[in-house]
């Protein structure tokens, strides 16, 4: 078929925006409120616009050799042995963004959906449903991606529509009240959250016109952009900046406020988290199915369906490591943070440099 | 290849005779042509398969008055006897010479008749077969308030007969192929030309070709073994009683598969799109039809999680649901002994039962049933306070919806997940269905239809192109300038602009 085996940049687009967003946007705005107070928008910017390069460096790597995958454009470039060990960084980052994801989203379900529920039983049965489509093709990710977009879209719509009238939008101000050298701490919190597009490393190469692919992921990093600074202002301006920075999950908070007209549904934070099992598993699926296919080809294996059952008790362990929320942000997310730099950014930049010094001295 | 005719007609029959040994519906007419030279010749035919009337009229009779002719002496006629006798004296539309004795047999019990003649090294096969046929009926299950109201039937040769009125094209092409080593089933591929994907086509024949069974009863049978994945509740190819909803595909670019003996044709590749069309929706004004596909939609929720909603809501999240909501619920509940996942389950039981039933006793006493089970058991239910009035209304509305998705393989997919949600939502609430529709939603995407993702266009594959024009909404006629892109046509478009 003449679109079989591809995927369309749409598709690319919204899978890089479903697998960015994910549990992050539930605790973003206070995450940097506490930093920045109300120049917080700052670090969500600056977060973000920080990331496109990076997205613009995987994308060069691509363009080493079009419609090769990474793996092969990195044993190409810096051989096998050291492919191997960038593989292992990038392995173990999925592995702690997964543990890291998944223990995050089952304190959120406990919290506001199943109070008696073991969160061991909350995590395994969200590694085994996501498992499911970890096993899939990435073209399978893709066509999933296209069906939740529009639900993360509409969400942020509704947000937007049903705050609109009840919002103190001088809540808001000051705007440019910031302490520069906070700037970095404010972005640092922020990035995480915008981990997510290394799915490019999966995927790009089966696009059906890559050069025209960088324009579409950047884009979706500006909607990611976009969809975190509308609901950053729609907590800050529902509650006040002192609200905001004592709450946990503020984007629910303000949800679980709203009075719906016609009163059909009082509490609308468990519906919202029901339909957010739906992005999460979105953003965890693509996670999942890029972890099986690091470790496969670290052990040289073409079809990675055969590790993801193996990866279940591994993810589940480490995602029960920490003892409480707070050392889930301390270990985990730290841990993943700094793996995320090393596995998003210095790895691809360092293949991009191989590559530019191997052309140089072909030349030469 | 089997045996060839041998010139000797004694040895031709006694090999036939031994073929249809003990069958009694097979009939062997000896008949002498010619006035002083006798020559012996044999007709071979199924009872009953056969217009018998037209065998005598316009052969029997005249091979007899062969021998009244002056020019046409059978003596001295002896190697193109078959095509002399084709071209001058039998007057039956299509005839055709054959010598391989296996295709011969197949050929008497498709409802051919075989001539044979001694001294002649070829049979001659006479088109005449004819047998009682359902008229073309209204279809039962695709009734159309406005649109033709024919329907496929069991005959092949009428279906095909319905397309061809509808498609008037040369480059409709119907290739005949059979399936089934027994049974020699006919199945027609029907295709415009110029508009079907050759990929398509191409894994058509080729899932056709690798089919290697006994026999097939049914376009259902055909359909389970040529399917992408057979282990999946949800079909991946679209089965119609309607010619005009066949034709239409056709148009679109899709390849129509029909089999003999069976009502349903089959057409691919099958999309969601395509599978919450209808064929009145063509038929009625834009605007109302929008509205439809829409509750359509809805309507694919509720039939599949109705029920397990009523669980998670009422065992685990009360509070989702307004407060006085819920002390209406509560004091429904009242005297209900059972927990919210039991009372779900007797409930959805007993519409299966007597949906079941229903379908398989005949007209009048359905009727009963239905009475019996929608008055007596829903109302007495309630009132011994063995479940609650809500949750027979969620059954019902569960019910209806299920009905309003047009295919009925497509609602029984649906009607069968509904009880794994209501186990989900028994053990994990709100999450557990939620988990559910992930999972479900990902087996959709995973699904592809003869190379089509199963999900299009809801899931990219069309979307620039405009197919949600025609799914998610239907938009006027004049919008539908192009084909859809689902399916790759070769000649994209369908109409000009005035």
């Amino acid at each position: 078929m003449q679109g079989k085996n591809k995927i369309s940049n749409r598709q690319i687009k919204a899978l890089l925006v479903t697998t960015i967003v994910g549990v992050g946007v539930l605790s973003l705005p206070s995450d940097v409120a506490i930093v920045l107070n109300n120049g917080g928008w700052i670090g969500i910017l600056l977060g973000g616009l920080i990331s496109i390069p990076f997205i613009m460096v995987i994308n060069k790597l691509f363009s080493i050799d079009p419609g090769k995958s990474f793996f092969q454009i990195s044993y190409q470039v810096v051989g096998r042995a050291v492919t191997k060990v960038f593989l292992f960084i990038i392995f173990s980052y999925f592995i702690m963004v997964l543990a890291y994801t998944v223990r995050l989203f089952s304190e959120v379900i406990k919290t506001y959906l199943l109070e008696n529920t073991p969160t061991e039983v909350i995590i395994l049965t969200m590694l085994l449903a996501t498992a499911y489509i970890a096993r899939s093709k990435i073209e399978v990710l893709a066509r999933f991606a296209v069906m939740i977009y529009p639900i993360i879209v509409g969400f942020v719509i509704f947000l937007l529509v049903v705050n609109l009238p009840n919002n103190d939008f001088t809540n808001i101000l000051p705007l440019f009240d910031i302490d520069y050298k906070l700037i970095p701490r404010a972005v640092y919190a922020s990035f995480f959250s915008y981990a997510g597009y290394e799915i490019l490393l999966f995927a790009q190469h089966i696009s059906e016109d890559e050069s025209r692919s960088l324009k579409y992921s950047v884009g979706s990093m500006f909607m990611v952009i976009g969809i975190y600074l509308v609901i950053f202002f729609i907590t800050l301006s529902r509650n006040g900046i002192h609200q905001l920075k004592r709450e946990i999950w503020p984007t629910i908070a303000v949800i679980k406020e709203i009075d719906l007209p016609g009163y059909f549904l009082e509490n609308l934070d468990g519906v919202v988290m029901a339909v957010w099992v739906l992005v999460v598993y979105a953003t965890v699926g693509p996670f999942f199915y890029a972890c099986g296919v690091t470790i496969a080809e670290i052990f040289g294996f073409n079809s990675h369906k055969l590790f993801i059952p193996f990866l279940i008790p591994l993810i589940y362990i480490i995602a029960l490591i920490p003892d409480n929320l707070v050392t889930v942000n301390e270990i985990l997310g730290s841990i993943g943070n700094y793996l995320n730099v090393a596995a998003v950014v210095i790895v691809p930049i360092i293949i991009l440099i191989a590559a530019y010094v191997r052309k140089g001295r072909e030349k030469v | 290849m089997g045996d060839l005719v041998s010139r000797d007609l004694k040895e031709n029959i006694e090999k036939l005779k031994y073929i249809f040994k003990d069958t009694g519906d097979i009939i062997f007419r000896s008949i002498d042509i010619g006035r002083d030279y006798k020559r012996g010749a044999c007709l071979v035919y199924t009872d009953g398969l056969v217009n018998a009337p037209s065998i005598s009229e316009h052969v029997i009779q005249t091979l007899f008055r062969l021998d009244k002719c002056d020019d046409f002496d059978i003596r001295y006629i002896k190697s193109n006897i078959m095509d002399l006798l084709a071209r001058e004296a039998i007057a039956i539309p299509e005839v055709k010479e054959e010598d391989d004795l296996d295709k011969i047999v197949d050929a008497i019990l498709s409802g051919q008749t075989a001539l044979f003649i001694d001294g002649a090294d070829k049979v001659l096969i006479l088109e005449t077969r004819g047998w009682p046929n359902r008229g073309v009926n209204q279809p039962d299950a695709e009734t159309v308030v406005r649109g033709p109201r024919d329907g496929f039937t069991e005959t092949l040769k009428i279906n095909m007969t319905l397309i061809r009125r509808r498609i008037k094209d040369p480059k409709l092409k119907t290739v005949l192929t059979t399936v089934g080593r027994r049974s020699k089933t006919d199945v027609a591929i029907m295709y415009i030309e110029d508009i079907v994907s050759p990929e398509i086509l191409e894994e058509v024949n080729k899932r056709l070709n690798q089919i290697d069974i006994d026999a097939i009863l049914d376009s259902s049978m055909l359909e389970f073994l040529i399917e992408d994945n057979y282990l999946s509740p949800f079909p991946q190819i679209e089965s119609t009683e309607r010619p005009d909803s066949v034709a239409a595909s056709l148009y679109e670019g899709r390849v129509g598969i029909l089999v003999d003996n069976s009502p349903f044709a089959l057409v691919v590749p099958a999309t969601v799109g395509t599978l919450t069309q209808s064929s009145e929706d063509y038929y009625s004004r834009w605007t109302i039809v929008s509205v439809v596909r829409f509750i359509r939609l809805i309507s694919i929720f509720i039939s599949s999680l109705a029920p397990a909603l009523y669980i998670a809501i009422t065992s685990f999240h009360p509070g989702i649901i307004p407060t006085r909501l819920n002390y209406y619920l509560e004091a429904s509940r009242i005297n209900v002994p059972f927990p919210a996942v039991v009372e779900a389950f007797l409930m959805e039981v007993t519409l299966e039962l007597l949906r079941e039933s229903g379908s398989r006793i005949a007209g009048p006493i359905g009727t009963t049933i239905g009475i019996v089970g929608g008055l007596i058991i829903g109302q007495a239910a309630v009132e011994a306070g063995i479940v609650s009035p809500l949750m027979i209304i969620v059954v019902a509305i569960t019910t209806i919806a299920t009905f309003s998705i047009p295919k009925y393989e497509w609602a029984s997919g649906f009607r069968f997940i509904r009880f794994i949600f209501m186990i989900l939502a028994s053990i994990l609430g709100l999450y557990g269905i939620m988990l559910g529709a992930a999972v479900t939603l990902t087996h959709l995407s995973r699904m592809e239809s003869f190379g089509i993702p199963f999900t299009a266009p809801y899931s990219g594959l069309g979307i620039k192109e405009g197919d949600l024009k025609d799914t998610l909404v239907k938009a006027p006629i004049q919008k539908f300038e192009y084909r859809p892109a689902f399916t790759f046509p070769r000649n994209r478009r369908r109409m000009r602009k005035r």
